[in-house]
Formats: structure tokens, sequence, C-alpha cells
């Protein structure tokens, strides 16, 4: 797995946690991974949404103008179950090398 | 290690909506300066931090990039670009590559380019642009001056083409050989600043609203007239009709380019 595919695992398994909006999403990220820039998780996020991975809605967020929340489709739940399994294979795979 | 530097969050995003513009097309560019304008207005975020966070706006426009898609648009500019200097080229100078080997042949050249940049321009920004809001009151001004400037070159090259030739060339002390001098100077510098006021047309028209695209044809079409009477003028052809007979085959071929010019620029106002 590259660091790409377990950004977008990251990123996938926030969205299945409920829909959320820009910010929400990228600042945990960020987090996570703090040598990454936002704007390389956005780009990320829009090829998501490209991919029909995710979808968006607009909805009212705390009294400012509306937001734009993104949210996980089928096929992003599907693609999310796979990137899971790759990440589980690969985590055995490196503890059978006594990585903790 | 290069600190980044800091930008406000309206610099930051006229920045980013700046490139974001030049490389992707325009639906998709609208969406995500939307999406970074959520992104740079949210409360809690840090003004002072947003290059550390979002990175320069250069380099998030560049990682939004189809590479695919901006190197067919860079292409298709760089052909249209290339047109354009040739016309301020052929206009300033007066010549071709081949001036002297085909001197005959090259009065065609600047139409051969007018042709290709009308075409390849409005076939691809009808595909690929976007009308944005009412017309720019801007554009109106830019098409006024180009066309004010085109007519009174025209009406220029009407009066001079008027004058027999042996008078053009003998008559030293004589009102005629201002008017040509004053000729040949207008059309050096109308052309070149068509053939400018084209390019700014072409930019304009892929980063604001594709009717500036308008500005391109009309400049095309006033520099690529400028360019086709030059050669016509510099040909030396012994074997020219008289005054009346080459002003009127002149004109013939210059309404036809007109025509297609203002035609083009109605398309591309629509």
């Amino acid at each position: 797995m590259l660091k790409k595919d377990l950004l977008e695992l990251c990123l996938l398994q926030l969205l299945a946690g409920g829909d959320k909006y820009g910010y929400e999403v990228l600042t945990p990220l960020r987090a996570a991974f703090p040598d990454t820039q936002e704007s390389a998780i956005y780009a990320l996020l829009r090829g998501l949404g490209k991919a029909k991975l995710t979808t968006w809605y607009m909805a009212p967020g705390g009294g400012g103008p509306d937001r734009k929340y993104y949210q996980l489709t089928s096929a992003g739940q599907a693609r999310l179950a796979a990137l899971q399994e790759d990440w589980r294979h690969m985590r055995d795979a490196i503890a059978s090398f006594g990585v903790e | 290690m290069k600190h980044p530097k800091s930008l406000t969050r309206e610099q930051y995003l006229k920045q980013f909506s700046r490139a974001v513009r030049w490389r992707l097309p325009p639906q998709e560019s609208e969406d995500t300066i939307a999406d970074y304008r959520e992104l740079i207005f949210q409360p809690e975020r840090d003004e002072s931090k947003l290059v550390e966070e979002l990175g320069a706006p250069v380099q998030a426009a560049h990682l939004l990039t189809d590479v695919k898609t901006y190197r067919r648009w860079l292409a298709v500019f760089a052909v249209l670009a290339f047109g354009l200097f040739l016309l301020a080229k052929w206009a300033w100078t007066g010549m071709t590559v081949t001036t002297g080997f085909f001197s005959y042949s090259n009065v065609w050249y600047p139409v051969w380019v007018m042709a290709a940049g009308l075409l390849l321009s409005l076939y691809w920004f009808r595909r690929h642009g976007q009308k944005s809001g009412i017309v720019s009151k801007w554009l109106i001004l830019a098409l006024a001056v180009v066309l004010i400037m085109g007519c009174g070159v025209l009406y220029e090259i009407w009066n001079v083409t008027g004058i027999p030739i042996y008078e053009q060339l003998t008559s030293h002390t004589s009102r005629h050989r201002q008017d040509v001098i004053l000729l040949i100077t207008a059309m050096m510098y109308i052309g070149v600043f068509s053939a400018l006021a084209a390019l700014v047309g072409l930019v304009l028209a892929r980063c604001q609203d594709r009717r500036w695209l308008a500005l391109y044809i009309l400049g095309l079409t006033v520099a690529a007239m400028i360019g086709f009477v030059t050669f016509n003028m510099k040909r030396m052809d012994l074997s020219m009709p008289d005054a009346h007979e080459f002003r009127t085959y002149l004109f013939i071929q210059l309404s036809l380019m007109g025509t297609a010019g203002l035609i083009g620029t109605g398309v591309a106002l629509c």
C-alpha cells in the first residue's frame, strides 16, 4: 500500500463515520499525516468524487453560509472494504517480520 | 529551509483562482474555487498558516490539474499564440522567412493564419469555454478600440492605394509620400497592437469568460488584414494592374476577410 492508498483509506473511513464537510475531513487527516498538505488531501477527495466513490450536497453550516457535505456512495463503501482488506494483509505481513 | 510566504485569505483565493482558471476547465475551476473559498474562510482557520497548511496557491492548483487535459489546452494556446506572433512580426517587419525566395506566394500567409486561428479558437472555446455573467464593459471597450483602429487603417489603405504607384515612389516631397509613410507606420503599430490585444483576449477567454474570444478574433482579423496588405504592397510585382484595379482587388479580399472576422466575433459573443 502506498501512502496515497493509506490516505484514501483514512478518508473513506472518516466518511463512513458520517457525512462531513471539507474542513472536517481535511483537518484530522493533516494531523495524522503532517507532511501532507491539505491541498493534496483535497485533490484526493476531489478524485474520489470524480470516481463516484463519494457524492456531495449543500447544507446549512453552523450559522454561516451553506457548506458542502461529502457522503460515501455504495461504490465508496466497496472501495473502503477492499482497502481495509489490503491494510489487514499488509499489517499481518509486516507483523510476521516482528515489526510491532 | 525556505519559509512559506504568508498570504491573507483574499490574496490566497485570488492567486489560487487565477492559477486554477488557467489550468482547469471552466466548470471544474469554478467548483474548486467555491470549495477553496469554504476551506479558506473557515472561522477556525489561522490565516497566518494558510500557505503552510494548504500549500502555495500555484502548487495547490498544480495538484488538481489533469495533466492530459491541461497539455491539450497548452498545445491549443501555443498554436494560437504562435499565429499571433507571426502576424505581429509580419506587421512590424513586413517580411516572412521565405521573403526573397517565394516573394510572390507569401501574400496569403496571413489569411491562412487567420483561418486557422478562427476555426481552432471557435471550436475549442465553443466546446470547452464557459460564459460568466453579463458581457464585460471592458470587452466592449476593447472591441471598440480595435475596431476603430482597424477601420482607421483601412481608410488610410483606401486613400494610399488610390494613388498611382509611380507617384507613391517618385513624389518625394508631396503629401502622397507623407500618406504612404503614415500608412506604413500605422500598419506596423496597429498590426502589433491588434495581435497583442488578441493575445489578451485569448488569455481572458480562458481565465474569465469565453466571450473575450471576440477580442481575440477581432484582433486576429485586423492583424491578418494588415499582414495581407503589407505583403501585397511589398511584393514589387511589375505586372501589377493600375492603382484603381489594385485597390479593387485588395478591398474585395479585405472585405471577405473582414466579413469572416466580424461573423467570428459575433459568434464568439453569443
